[in-house]
């Protein structure tokens, strides 16, 4: 288990999404999460990075984004995703209409609810220029 | 990439390279099954959504789509199976899903798409229906 916190930094393009996935899927082994709990990981990681490569910075002017995880304990995985763009709470963001039938739903607009939903505890916070969601998934939800 | 043949409800296996999509097409009588394995991610999902858009050029418009193979979908997996689903629609067909399983029906469920598209416990119940 490291000591210090572990950090990736990438452009805010969605090719760098398949590293991004393997850095943290490093993590959960370092923090022996289950398989199940895994995929829950990987599915919030995508939703957030997804949607910081596709919405925080010019399309032209891509910026970077920092993923950083650690192991506060045992059975336990933090992981912090930072990116310089445009403010952006998406624990604020308005929950989409799920009553609404196929031909009137929107095409896309689920990732933040799956966030909402899967993240045990998430916070986010606006710091010096930065976004910052921190997120902790523990072996036993 | 059509192939003739009856769509059996063959034994799902839980284990697939991480990474990769692969999707299996068997044609019956006027349907189209799709087995789709592996994940369905910001990376993979628009393979899917381009089978899909094939099988409809071709004049299909009744799909319908095996997921007893699939570990993993993300919400960018999501908007293909609503944009398929709309096409299809829109031509008088339907996208029907079989055999969610796991965090793939954890997904479907939180955002109520399971009261969206027709789901089916067997590829014959969904042929069957459609």
């Amino acid at each position: 288990m490291p000591e210090t916190p572990q950090t990736l930094t990438v452009v805010a393009r969605a090719e760098s999404l398949g590293p991004v996935t393997e850095f943290v899927r490093k993590g959960a082994r370092e923090a022996n999460l289950p398989q199940a709990r895994v995929r829950e990981l990987e599915l919030l990681i995508e939703e957030i990075f997804i949607n910081v490569s596709r919405y925080s910075y010019p399309e032209s002017a891509p910026g970077v984004v920092t993923i950083t995880y650690s192991v506060p304990a045992p059975g336990e995985l933090a992981v912090e995703v930072g990116d310089q763009g445009i403010a952006f709470d998406p624990l604020a963001a308005s929950p989409p209409d799920l009553t609404l039938d196929l031909m009137q739903r929107p095409i896309g607009g689920l990732g933040i609810l799956l966030l909402k939903s899967f993240a045990r505890l998430v916070t986010y916070r606006r710091e010096q220029g930065w976004n910052r969601l921190k997120l902790t998934i523990s072996a036993n939800p | 990439m059509t192939l003739e043949g009856s769509a059996i409800d063959v034994p799902c296996s839980m284990r697939h390279p991480r990474g990769i999509v692969t999707i299996e097409q068997t044609q019956v009588g006027g349907k189209v099954v799709l087995r789709v394995a592996g994940r369905m991610d910001a990376e993979t999902a628009i393979q899917f959504e381009q089978h899909c858009d094939s099988c409809i050029a071709e004049g299909f418009t009744n799909l319908i789509v095996d997921l007893c193979d699939l570990t993993y979908i993300s919400s960018m997996g999501l908007r293909s199976f609503v944009a398929t689903a709309k096409k299809l629609r829109d031509k008088g067909g339907e996208l029907r899903i079989c055999r969610l399983t796991g965090l793939v029906r954890q997904v479907f469920e939180l955002t109520r798409l399971d009261k969206v598209f027709p789901l089916h416990d067997s590829v014959e119940s969904a042929l069957m229906e459609g």
